[in-house]
């Protein structure tokens, strides 16, 4: 299921992680994987220079710049590329984010998969110019799965075997959990079913009492039965549970305690708001606190 | 050698020797050529004999050498008032003494005059309004560029730029399906977010016809989705064309004006070909100019109009807001300190200072808008007007004079800068690129998205 992979990459410390379970899965899975470097930031409008992203500096962009810029990336993963299968190295011009949509859109990847932010590498000022990161800008419009690695993914070495499900019962949680039957069917893996229920929000209005609490969490659970319990095929290995918290907390501690190799969850933040340049929806903040990979799907 | 294989009189009609052009890094060779390229005399003559008509040969006449004009050019002042940066000094010393000289200049008079147009004036006709005798510098440093365009003496960008309009009838490599599939792409990623956004191609009889820059098409196109999505909320009967969308006209910057011409009438094809109301044109100062009050002219309309009434986005956005087809949230406007890039194509040029003020009245919490000094038609050039921005050998110039604009904002005390100007925009995000002055920019467009109110009917629902 994941025969192609696009593996969007800075090539810097920000990637790291993300290559090393780009790498392993397209080994794993006998993919093809396209490298793809968006190497700079056209600036000065209709002027030949750009911003190297990498570096900052600005040049001239030739073939030569593009090939040594390609050998760049060759070294950066000598190591990775000496077992690699079947690879190639794209390097184009352009915003980051939009590059990465336009490629996933022209050459349907099965799934997509970044590092975390650069932000700490240094903000040039293109970054400035634009809202939201190159990871929230993908991940809201790419239309495949993304699998994003932030963190170092420990447990992702011997492949997958655990899958965590995070719900809201949004129909883009539908998609998502599509996805994840198709995951742990052809890969063969535990599925685990999980909703935390919010009451982060409600400290300021009124606070819930326990009975309160737990009438919601039955209530949650019975919803996941119906909703996608069912939906299962005999003889998968699954679990389902419900917490109460601030959830991306939770999906992180429960994933912790399955041992999950991979969180999927859906994206649907519509708006991505001016003010708010952090990494803002649960989703965003499971991403950037996850012990493992974590797709997201918008639709 | 009289003509170079780059360099050299021809202008670039093919794919192929655009991609040679493009292929000689930074110009290298190009400006090479350009050392021993010849200057055809009699062709420069014949060309003054039949193109400089009364208006600016009585200009290069009537000028008295009063000095007015100084103080009111923003190079200039920023180059420690250098007496041959005085705009009469300028055109005297180029166009004035080629026409002196019935067009017997030599190769060095030709650079000279080549880094005086492209890098002395941005022709942001400030001074015009200075001048006792309403002299244009900047009007007649456009006709010279013309001369020098023929006679092969153009920056490398500005004779790719002009080759782009011949080629692609676009300032970049954008062909017309790229355009059009590149906007039904940008309406696919938003219209979960705006039910019913769609982008109606070729619709005769629309209200209104969008035109574009293609550098939206090409980096950033969230812009043609922004775009989309306020007409898509103002209610607005609208469409692109498919052939003649680019408003924009590199080839003007570069004095070509045969490719002037032929930019401009795809645009006016269209406008006959689909019959729309109005056209409205983008964020742009230089295309609002090219396509809006010079194109007509180019292109030998008699009543000096293209052939839609022809607006700038800010007229179609304050008419949105005034008529309450867009409603600003007042939660949501700006509060904090925010001042507005006058840009001179349509500010000086078209008189749309109130227009602009007036958008801002809507999107600003009263209190936080300040002004630069000067302002409105006084305004200063962003710093990389004319051309100015995109040239590689005129960037130290281009970033000294951005100096004029970064004091302009510092002195206003503005975090926010509002310009609905590409090349506006450009040479800000370039300023704080080089001076890092902490500031923040932004077309007019995602500030709107950010603020305006989604009526019901157009909710997304989830």
């Amino acid at each position: 299921m994941f025969k192609k992979i696009l593996f969007a990459t800075s090539a810097s410390l920000a990637s790291d992680y993300a290559a090393r379970v780009a790498f392993d899965m397209a080994q794993r899975y006998d993919a093809h994987m396209t490298i793809f470097h968006v190497l700079g930031v056209p600036t000065r409008g209709y002027s030949q220079v750009v911003l190297d992203v990498k570096t900052g500096e600005k040049i001239e962009l030739d073939d030569e710049y593009v090939s040594w810029v390609e050998e760049e990336i060759k070294t950066y993963y000598s190591r990775q590329l000496e077992t690699a299968g079947d690879f190639e190295i794209k390097i184009v011009v352009g915003f980051p984010h939009r590059e990465i949509l336009r490629e996933a859109r022209d050459s349907h990847p099965d799934l997509v998969i970044m590092g975390g932010s650069t932000e700490d590498e240094g903000v040039s000022v293109y970054k400035k110019s634009m809202v939201g990161s190159t990871l929230q800008r993908v991940a809201k419009s790419v239309g495949c799965p993304i699998l994003i690695v932030n963190r170092p993914a420990a447990s992702f070495w011997g492949g997958m075997s655990s899958v965590v499900f995070g719900t809201d019962f949004s129909k883009a949680s539908d998609a998502a959990f599509k996805f994840s039957l198709k995951v742990v069917q052809a890969l063969d893996c535990e599925l685990h079913i999980f909703h935390a229920l919010d009451i982060s929000d409600l400290h300021l209005g009124k606070l819930m009492t326990q009975d309160q609490i737990e009438t919601k969490i039955r209530e949650s659970l019975k919803r996941i039965r119906g909703r996608y319990i069912k939906k299962l095929v005999k003889g998968q290995d699954y679990s389902f549970d419900v917490w109460e918290g601030i959830p991306y907390i939770e999906i992180v501690k429960y994933a912790r305690e399955k041992q999950a190799d991979l969180i999927v969850m859906a994206h649907h933040t519509r708006k991505m708001d001016a003010e708010d340049k952090r990494l803002g929806s649960n989703i965003e903040q499971v991403i950037v606190r996850a012990g493992c990979p974590v797709i997201s799907i918008n639709k | 050698m009289p003509e170079g294989t780059l360099c050299n009189k021809k202008p670039i009609e093919t794919e192929e020797a655009l991609k040679a052009l493009l292929a000689d890094k930074s110009g290298k060779v190009y400006y090479e050529e350009m050392k021993s390229l010849e200057i055809d005399d009699k062709l420069l003559w014949k060309t003054i004999q039949n193109t400089l008509k009364s208006r600016l040969r009585t200009w290069l006449k009537i000028c008295a050498h009063c000095g007015m004009c100084a103080d009111s050019c923003f190079l200039y002042l920023i180059n420690d008032r250098d007496p041959k940066q005085v705009p009469a000094y300028k055109i005297q010393a180029t166009l004035g003494e080629i026409v002196r000289r019935k067009g017997k200049v030599d190769n060095d008079f030709m650079h000279m005059a080549m880094e005086t147009a492209w890098a002395k004036c941005t022709c942001c006709n400030r001074c015009g309004m200075y001048c006792p005798h309403g002299i244009d510098m900047g009007i007649m440093f456009g006709y010279l560029r013309g001369l020098l365009y023929q006679q092969g003496f153009v920056p490398w960008e500005m004779k790719i730029g002009a080759g782009m309009h011949r080629v692609y009838r676009a300032q970049m490599d954008v062909t017309d399906e790229d355009f059009v599939e590149t906007f039904e792409w940008m309406i696919e990623e938003y219209e979960d977010d705006y039910p019913g956004l769609e982008v109606p191609v070729d619709k005769e009889g629309a209200d209104i016809m969008y035109t574009v820059n293609a550098r939206e098409v090409k980096h950033y196109p969230e812009d043609l989705a922004e775009a989309g999505i306020l007409f898509h909320l103002a209610g607005e009967n609208w469409t692109v064309p498919s052939k003649g969308w680019e408003q924009t006209s590199l080839a003007m910057f570069a004095g070509d004006w045969a490719a002037c011409k032929m930019q401009v009438e795809s645009v006016y094809e269209a406008m006959e070909r689909l019959k729309p109301k109005r056209m409205v044109g983008t964020e742009c100062g230089h295309a609002h100019r090219a396509t809006v009050i010079e194109g007509p002219y180019w292109a030998g309309r008699k009543n000096g109009k293209p052939p839609a009434e022809s607006i700038h986005y800010v007229e179609w956005v304050a008419e949105a807001l005034r008529t309450g087809k867009l409603k600003i949230d007042p939660a949501k406007r700006i509060k904090r300190q925010v001042t507005l890039q006058d840009s001179c194509n349509y500010i000086r040029n078209n008189g749309l200072k109130e227009v602009t003020r007036e958008i801002m009245s809507y999107m600003v919490e009263p209190g936080y808008f300040v002004e630069m000094t000067p302002n409105k038609e006084h305004n200063y050039c962003c710093g990389g007007g004319g051309g100015f921005n995109g040239i590689g050998i005129f960037r130290p110039q281009r970033n000294k004079a951005l100096i004029t604009k970064r004091d302009q904002i510092l002195n206003s005390g503005a975090e926010l800068v509002i310009a609905p100007c590409h090349n506006c925009w450009d040479a800000i995000r370039d300023l704080e690129e080089e001076y890092k002055i902490g500031i923040e920019w932004s077309f007019l467009k995602p500030l709107l998205i950010s603020m305006v109110e989604v009526p019901e009917h157009l909710q997304a629902k989830e």
